[in-house]
């Protein structure tokens, strides 16, 4: 309850007047000091199982962007190392479960604006699209363009048309992991509570009856 | 003049570029897009007959696009004389019936714009099936016509009457369609060559092959053009605006298989079976469609059963192979298409005049719409088959064509048979011809006149046009005759010449036809008589019964093979997995390995113990997971064990040198390991446990059994290489290509194509999933409350009406009902909420362990 008190932004209560020791007058310090200023994840936190873990949420928090910069990397590293669209999809998408794991259904949706469908869409879109440009010019389906720049911190980089291609094979993994946690997961769960909240409705109207 | 230029293909251009402009126009201006519409049919008819007397010379113009040349597929076009005919049909009347369509539909129509951008597509592509000299692109537009029809026939969307008729005939066509797309390809297969012209003009050998191919190809084209049995999708799609179905049912569509019968005729009318289906399917649904046609109260249905019997009609005569019988069908091919279509028309202009087309209520409209009924009249004399109509030497060359004495005829025997049935044809076609003018047009002392104005002039002028037209080619049927010659002469010739002619001196033809017309008038006459009869016969079976009962059946066979193979038990279904591994390659391998003809490697080449000691310890750790999970009674446990298993893997493709492997199938691992959790939820902590006994044996052995093949195939497989690996040149490749990651560049360029491939199926793998899983859950949880308690189920009601989510939207299932404040905080007593819901379904999760 105190979480959802604590909305992001708005200061807790008893620390309007900005420093801590200036309210009290009687020496204790204010009500609500230690609240924390802001929550570690976006919404209001009902983990999809078991009670809430303080570790599971500041792990999530800390670790969603370095998991994300990961898979990019990965994704972009593909052609001369392990890596590639399809582990760094499989990357990416499992800092989605982790914050689905810590923060439950609402999170999940906070966390990725889009539905896993119009992710399955643009990649497929992406993934086709570069397939069939080459057409366009003549050449054969799914031929390769690059070219290799000069830049001035990174030095030699090359641009390849098949890493596009393979951020439609990305986008594509992490629409399908998160359809099927969405199938799997959020959605069986909602459906739990909507069943449980019909049974405590229906217990409460159980007992209004017999009084 | 013999220079016309081949416009064909832009034509067809033409057609679908206006018909992409359509719809936005149809906003502004109404039912006046139609005249936009009759454009592109228009330029087609100018453009034909400009070409007429470059055709009937003999050098009719072609013109190619080649589309998959490797496999004889091309945008070939040829214009013949019959397909000049054809093409006068379908773009000429097609232009004069979309001119009509100005004046019929309201500019308030719902989907005006759709229907005209249909109907030109529509002429377009059946524009596309009458010229195209290429089998695989006869076959494209024909599905293509198919298609358009059946959005033409379910044009008022929101009938379920219309969906239905719809829906049965595209299944009836398409259906059809593909088997005769399996007669093309054995046809085309067997003569080497899949351009008709040339098909017609060298058709290959004789032989069961080419008789399988040709009913295959016979069959399609009968379904198209409504004969029997097939025929009973045209009545079902009269549900469509008249208009639609004066083009499509009258002049267009129902034509293309008698036109792929004529156009095939010159080649295979002496093939075996050709003759014989060919001649008695026409001459049934000749008789059948006519009969049926004198029953129909409504006008467009009489109208609709007798294009059926005509159709019968032009199948016989397309089919029969002689030049009398050709010649016949050209001239009955146009003037049907002139006088059903203007017929056609008519019964719209009465049904939108007056509201009605029942013949029971219909009284009075000769008097007060005089040309209308005067060009009704001449239509349906044309119908009949009088004089100085076309419909009359078309029908006189059909009788000829019978005559015993004309050879080269059917033996004689079946031609006086034939002869007989067109006869008796032509009585009913006469008798429902008089019926549809009388019905229409006659006072009728029983039924009280209903009030109506005659229509406007412009309205009118479409059928009054079409009608003239069958005057006029009546008085010169020479103009007719020039096509149907220059289509017949490449049959084999009877003894004399035969020309379409209104006087051919006192033949025993003209004997025939006047015994048909005194029966015709006797039948009209004693109509009375003949309902009577008609009803007193016992009810024929109904084709369309039979097809309600072949979907009904394809149904239900759907349902048991479902019912009987998907048992819903995990343990079956991986059963008759394995055992299938078991029994079909298991076996060839028990047999190789027993005669020798497998070489099993001898000790010390192939099998090593180990390449790096560090695999023992990985080794060692699979077999203790997979031992102790076979050992695991508890879910949980078990499945932490077999991701472990599997992380053992991937420590293997690292010790061999795979990093891109063993990255993927570590991150797979977690994933499958976290999404097993989310399932394990539901189902009971334990697994059941199985009572001992022969199942519980048979089991063990059969899992026994697929390991020990796979492992045994596996060696003896990687031993038995006989050519280098395919991979030999890829890392130059790759070096060339410039990436050093041999995997990623096999996965993202060399072998792209099938990545793409893996990927789409990934996409529909994901969505199917989700529906699977969405739709399953949503029905139990809206039954069950409903079950456990049935006094709260008007409250559970209301709480499904309070839901806005239509199912299986929603896929990142966002709140339904704001949080409230009393389920924010953790739950109390740290017992896992789940738990309380997958009580509920624990009987259901224990079901899979059977």
């Amino acid at each position: 309850m105190t979480d959802d008190d604590a909305a992001p932004g708005r200061p807790a209560p008893g620390r309007a007047e900005g420093e801590w020791g200036r309210a009290d007058r009687s020496g204790a310090p204010p009500e609500n000091w230690e609240a924390p200023r802001e929550r570690w994840l976006s919404t209001g936190v009902r983990p999809a199982f078991g009670p809430r873990s303080v570790l599971l949420e500041v792990a999530a928090r800390l670790l969603t962007p370095a998991i994300l910069t990961f898979a990019v990397f990965l994704l972009v590293s593909g052609h001369d190392r392990p890596g590639g669209g399809f582990a760094g999809g499989l990357v990416a998408s499992m800092a989605y479960v982790l914050r689905y794991i810590a923060g439950g259904r609402h999170e999940l949706a906070a966390g990725m604006p889009l539905r896993p469908n119009t992710l399955l869409a643009a990649g497929l879109l992406v993934a086709c699209g570069t397939a069939a440009a080459p057409l366009l010019a003549g050449h054969p389906v799914l031929k390769v363009y690059s070219y290799t720049a000069h830049l001035p911190v990174f030095g030699k980089v090359k641009f390849a048309s098949y890493l596009l291609f393979e951020s439609g094979v990305f986008l594509i993994v992490v629409g399908l992991v998160l359809s099927v946690v969405a199938a799997l997961g959020a959605r069986m769960e909602a459906e739990e509570e909507e069943v449980r909240d019909r049974r405590r409705r229906g217990a409460a109207g159980r007992e209004g009856g017999a009084q | 003049m013999n220079d016309v230029p081949m416009l064909l293909p832009a034509i067809l251009v033409l057609h679908a570029a206006v018909a992409v402009l359509l719809p936005p126009l149809a906003g502004r201006f109404g039912a006046r897009v139609f005249l936009l519409a009759a454009l592109p049919p228009a330029a087609a008819a100018v453009w034909a007959l400009a070409g007429v007397p470059r055709i009937l010379a003999g050098s009719p113009p072609q013109a190619s696009i080649p589309w998959a040349p490797a496999l004889g597929i091309g945008l070939d076009f040829r214009v013949d004389a019959l397909a000049l005919a054809m093409v006068l049909l379908v773009s000429g009347v097609g232009a004069v019936i979309f001119g009509y369509c100005a004046a019929y539909f309201h500019a308030g129509e719902r989907g005006l714009g759709r229907l005209a951008a249909i109907m030109v597509l529509f002429a377009g592509s059946m524009l596309g099936v009458v010229t195209t000299d290429n089998l695989f692109a006869l076959y494209v537009f024909w599905e293509l016509t198919s298609i358009t029809s059946f959005l033409l026939v379910g044009h008022d969307d929101r009938k379920e009457h219309a969906r239905r008729a719809a829906t049965q005939a595209l299944v009836t066509t398409t259906g059809t369609g593909l088997l005769m797309l399996i007669g093309f390809i054995m046809l085309g297969a067997a003569a080497g060559d899949y351009s008709i012209s040339g098909l017609v003009a060298d058709p290959p050998e004789g032989g069961p092959w080419l008789t399988a191919a040709l009913v295959l190809v016979l069959v399609g084209a009968f379904a198209k053009s409504a004969q029997v049995p097939l025929h009973f999708w045209l009545p079902g799609a009269m549900i469509a605006p008249t208009p639609v179905s004066a083009y499509l049912h009258a002049a267009a569509m129902v034509k293309g298989g008698v036109y792929l019968v004529a156009r095939l005729a010159p080649g295979f009318a002496e093939a075996g079976a050709w003759q014989v289906l060919v001649l008695s399917v026409g001459l049934a649904t000749m008789v059948v469609g006519g009969w049926r046609a004198l029953r129909q109260d409504d006008l467009k249905l009489l109208l609709a059963y007798g294009t059926v019997s005509q159709l019968g009609f032009l199948t016989l005569l397309g089919g029969a192979g002689t030049q009398v019988a050709a010649t016949a069908m050209i001239g009955v091919l146009l003037a049907h298409g002139l006088f059903k279509s203007a017929l056609f028309l008519v019964v719209g202009i009465i049904d939108h005049q007056t509201g009605t087309r029942s013949i029971s209520r219909l009284s009075g409209l000769g008097r007060r719409m005089p040309v209308l009924a005067a060009a009704a009249g001449l239509a349906a004399a044309s119908m009949a088959g009088l004089p100085p109509l076309i419909g009359f030497p078309a029908k006189e060359a059909a009788l000829e064509a019978f005559m015993p004495s004309a050879a080269p005829a059917p033996p004689a025997a079946a031609a006086w048979a034939v002869l007989a049935g067109v006869a008796v044809g032509s009585v009913l076609t006469f008798a429902y011809s008089a019926r549809f003018v009388w019905g229409a047009f006659s006072d009728k002392s029983t039924v009280a006149e209903r009030p109506s104005e005659p229509p406007a002039a412009p309205f009118a002028a479409a059928p009054v046009a079409l009608s003239a037209a069958s005057l006029v080619l009546g008085v010169i049927p020479w103009a007719v005759d020039g096509l149907a010659q220059g289509y017949a002469h490449a049959l084999p010739a009877g003894p004399k010449p035969y020309h379409l002619a209104l006087w051919h001196g006192l033949t025993p033809t003209l004997l025939v036809t006047a015994l048909v017309v005194a029966a015709g008038v006797l039948m009209f006459l004693r109509r009375r008589a003949v309902g009577r009869l008609q009803n007193a016969m016992p009810r024929w079976p109904d084709a369309e019964y039979g097809y309600h009962m072949f979907v009904h059946g394809v149904y239900t066979a759907a349902l048991s093979v479902t019912r009987r193979t998907q048992s819903g038990s995990l343990p079956v279904y991986l059963g008759i997995i394995l055992a299938t591994i078991l029994v079909l390659p298991g076996a060839r391998l028990a047999a190789g390995l027993a005669t020798g003809g497998i070489d099993v490697p001898g000790p010390g080449e192939g099998l090593r113990l180990w390449n790096n000691p560090l695999e023992l310890v990985v080794a060692a750790v699979i077999v203790v997971t997979s031992i102790a999970t076979l050992r695991e009674h508890r879910r949980f446990p078990a499945l932490i064990l077999l991701s472990v298993l599997g992380f053992g893997m991937a420590g293997l493709f690292v010790l061999h040198g795979a990093p891109d492997l063993a990255l993927t199938l570590v991150l797979v691992e977690t994933l499958t390991t976290i999404i097993l959790v989310f399932v394990l939820r539901r189902l009971p902590t334990t697994f059941s446990v199985r009572p001992d006994g022969w199942p519980k044996r048979l089991t063990v052995l059969l899992c026994t059994a697929a390991g020990t093949f796979i492992a045994v195939s596996l060696w003896l497989m990687t031993a038995a290489r006989t050519h280098p690996p395919i991979s030999t040149g890829y890392t130059d490749l790759a070096k060339k290509a410039g990436g050093s990651n041999l995997v990623n560049m096999i996965i993202a360029d060399f072998r792209a194509l099938d990545t793409l491939g893996e990927v789409v199926v990934v996409a529909t793998a994901a969505v199917a999933v989700a529906s699977l899983v969405l739709l399953n859950r949503r029905d139990r949880v809206v039954d069950e409350p409903a079950a456990e308690n049935a006094a709260e189920a008007p409250k559970d009601r209301r709480s499904d009406e309070e839901d806005p989510e239509p199912p299986g939207t929603g896929a990142l299932a966002l709140p339904r009902h704001p949080a409230g404040p009393e389920s924010l905080g953790a739950e109390p007593s740290g017992q896992d909420p789940a738990r309380e819901a997958g009580g509920a379904d624990a009987d259901e999760g224990s079901d899979d362990d059977r």
